[in-house]
């Protein structure tokens, strides 16, 4: 088992001594502050409510989106919402907490998809480049079985998803703390959810935010490995996964009519259709339908994998 | 005979619909350098590749000390150190980074012998740099630094003096003598220069279309050590070809204006004086190039070594 560590450990150091991967980081890092830096300046950010006056700062602010939106009538279906959570505080007599680094942590969720994008790149290159290189000869010459081999790379690809999810986590929320202050520690909110308005905690939020993104993530990093391994191509890797990526809901739509297009991957990729009274994408499916179609699509995406690279002759270029 | 080290039993290659290795079956003994030569597409890599795992046999086995690459792959590879064709590193990662790396793959390679290694092939000073800034040179020795890490019985070395200099050539040459003298490692080489091989090697297997044409004991030269390869240029050579043959019973060959033929060294200038009273003319007498060379073209036909 020692072995195996080693094995990570060598992929791990062969992802993290490549210059790629720093500018991978410090795009993220950089997205992150302009991110902040944009939410500061947007005037309509209330990093905090005054204890006595809460009540009459919301109703001020409701007369503002109001009037707002009698002179611009796009500004509707952006106003009503916040006005709707207002009045919800106001109804619920509940002193809405300011706007702090855990709302920042929980809007920059959808800096998943970056987060998804890096992953493609090195689950596409990290087969792939070996043949590449060249180094897969040396690499196959040791007294390692290939399955661990390539299980050691599948495992390498998932820590630098987990690694990368968590310097987005952490970063953001030191971002935030920096510019909007840190809200207590296990801060609520007011969101417009499909099933109406809901006062939750946020530290639930995130995580189900987060991973409910984590599925695609990881379907998506799952494929473009198995191109990387099978094709010995990272280009293709890359291309084929982020088209898909890119493309997957309108594939499932344009196909919605097809009686099996709930079979689609991308039917399924999004498990919080199932929550908070959303409607399915495509009638008759469930959330065990779509656990057993991604378990299906992942083991056949791995089987791929490990059958083409386990056979796999090690011929010249 | 010394004991086995690596073993061919009737390896059969079939690639597609082809039979790319028709059936070798040879043994490489502890302490022995085994030369593997033969023309381009002959199925030099080939082999080698599925002697240190790299591709599947078709059929037949390799056993390394006694252990199946096909039943018994991690004990029968644990044995093996090898460079197939070029020694490609990281190129993003040092010396002593790529060494590293290639040492946490086998258990019990401690960092004095990654160090012993590296002073083995004079890399102490290149070992902080990057390895995308190595010279063919440097690559190569860092590649036969990392087959013997784990100090393998058997190294396999695919064209190991492929862009050295001399001064590099013939330390390497020492070197590999010495791991086979002392430490009693079997070592293949495959090599296009038949002289490098010649001189390195105590036998030579000889392949050709994916079969085994020869193998030769390098010493048992020195048993015909008397006999020379004489080369003349003479005219007319059909007639000089008849009087050797009539005179001296030597079956001459022509290879355009030119007569080769093997000869005691004490019988040339006789030879000579006999063609001259014959009417011969004779524009120049040499000894004609290492007989390795001339093995190895008969054996697979000139020009076709690559």
């Amino acid at each position: 088992m020692g072995n195996f560590f080693n094995l990570i450990h060598n992929e791990l150091t062969k992802i993290y001594i490549q210059k790629a991967t720093w500018v991978m980081y410090t795009i993220l890092a950089v997205v992150i502050i302009g991110a902040g830096i944009i939410v500061n300046t947007a005037d309509d950010i209330k990093v905090s409510y005054g204890e006595d006056t809460w009540r009459a700062e919301l109703q001020e602010e409701n007369e503002q989106l109001t009037t707002e939106m009698e002179g611009e009538e796009f500004l509707e279906s952006i106003n009503s919402p916040l006005i709707e959570r207002n009045n919800y505080y106001l109804e619920n007599d509940i002193q809405p907490a300011g706007y702090g680094a855990w709302n920042f942590v929980m809007e920059n969720s959808m800096l998943l998809s970056l987060v998804s994008l890096f992953t493609i790149i090195v689950a596409a290159g990290i087969v792939a480049n070996e043949f590449r290189w060249g180094t897969i000869k040396l690499l196959l010459i040791r007294p390692i079985s290939r399955t661990r081999i390539l299980a050691s790379k599948y495992i390498s690809v998932l820590l630098f998803a987990l690694f990368t999810l968590l310097f987005v986590l952490i970063w953001s929320w030191i971002i935030g703390a920096i510019f909007f202050g840190i809200e207590g520690w296990n801060p609520y909110t007011v969101l417009n959810k499909s099933s109406g308005v809901e006062y939750v905690s946020i530290i639930s939020e995130i995580i189900s935010d987060y991973g409910y993104q984590l599925v695609n993530l990881i379907m998506m990093a799952t494929f473009a490995f198995m191109v990387s391994s099978v094709f010995r191509n990272s280009a293709l890797a890359v291309g084929t996964s982020i088209f898909l990526m890119m493309a997957g809901k309108s594939i499932v739509a344009f196909f919605s009519d097809r009686a099996w297009a709930k079979y689609i991957l991308f039917a399924n990729t999004d498990l919080s259709q199932y929550t908070n009274g959303n409607e399915p994408l495509i009638e008759g499916m469930s959330l065990s339908f779509s656990i057993t179609v991604l378990l299906v699509y992942f083991v056949l995406f791995l089987a791929a994998s490990w059958g083409v690279f386990k056979q796999r002759d090690i011929a010249g270029h | 005979m010394a004991e086995t080290a690596m073993e061919l039993i009737n390896v059969k290659k079939t690639i597609g619909s082809k039979e790319v290795i028709k059936g070798l079956s040879f043994a490489i003994h502890k302490g022995e350098v085994f030369g593997f030569i033969g023309p381009n597409g002959a199925g030099k890599t080939t082999t080698i590749r599925m002697m240190a795992g790299l591709m599947k046999l078709s059929d037949g086995d390799v056993r390394i000390l006694e252990k199946s690459i096909k039943s018994d792959y991690k004990e029968a590879i644990r044995e093996v150190g090898a460079i197939v064709e070029n020694p490609e590193m990281y190129p993003f990662m040092t010396g002593l980074q790529n060494l590293s790396h290639y040492a946490r793959m086998i258990p019990g390679i401690t960092k004095e012998r990654i160090q012993e290694v590296i002073s083995v092939v004079g890399l102490e000073k290149a070992m902080k740099e990057k390895v995308g800034k190595y010279s063919l040179g440097m690559r190569q020795r860092l590649g036969i630094a990392q087959a013997l890490l784990h100090n393998p019985s058997v190294l396999i070395l695919d064209e190991p003096t492929n862009g050295l200099d001399p001064a590099g050539i013939r330390e390497i040459r020492m070197y590999i003598r010495k791991l086979a003298t002392e430490k009693n490692v079997a070592v293949i080489i495959s090599s296009h220069l038949l002289s490098e091989i010649e001189l390195m090697c105590d036998r030579i297997g000889v392949i050709k279309n994916g079969e085994l044409v020869t193998v030769q004991q390098v010493n048992e030269r020195a048993g015909q050590k008397n006999l020379k390869q004489v080369q003349m240029e003479v005219s007319p050579v059909n007639q000089a070809i008849k009087l050797l043959k009539t005179h001296y019973h030597i079956d001459a060959v022509q290879t355009e204006a030119f007569l080769r033929f093997q000869s005691k060294k004490e019988n040339i200038p006789a030879l000579i004086q006999t063609l001259a009273a014959n009417g011969i003319s004779i524009y120049q007498v040499g000894a004609a190039k290492g007989s390795l060379e001339d093995k190895f073209f008969d054996l697979i036909g000139e020009n076709t070594i690559g």
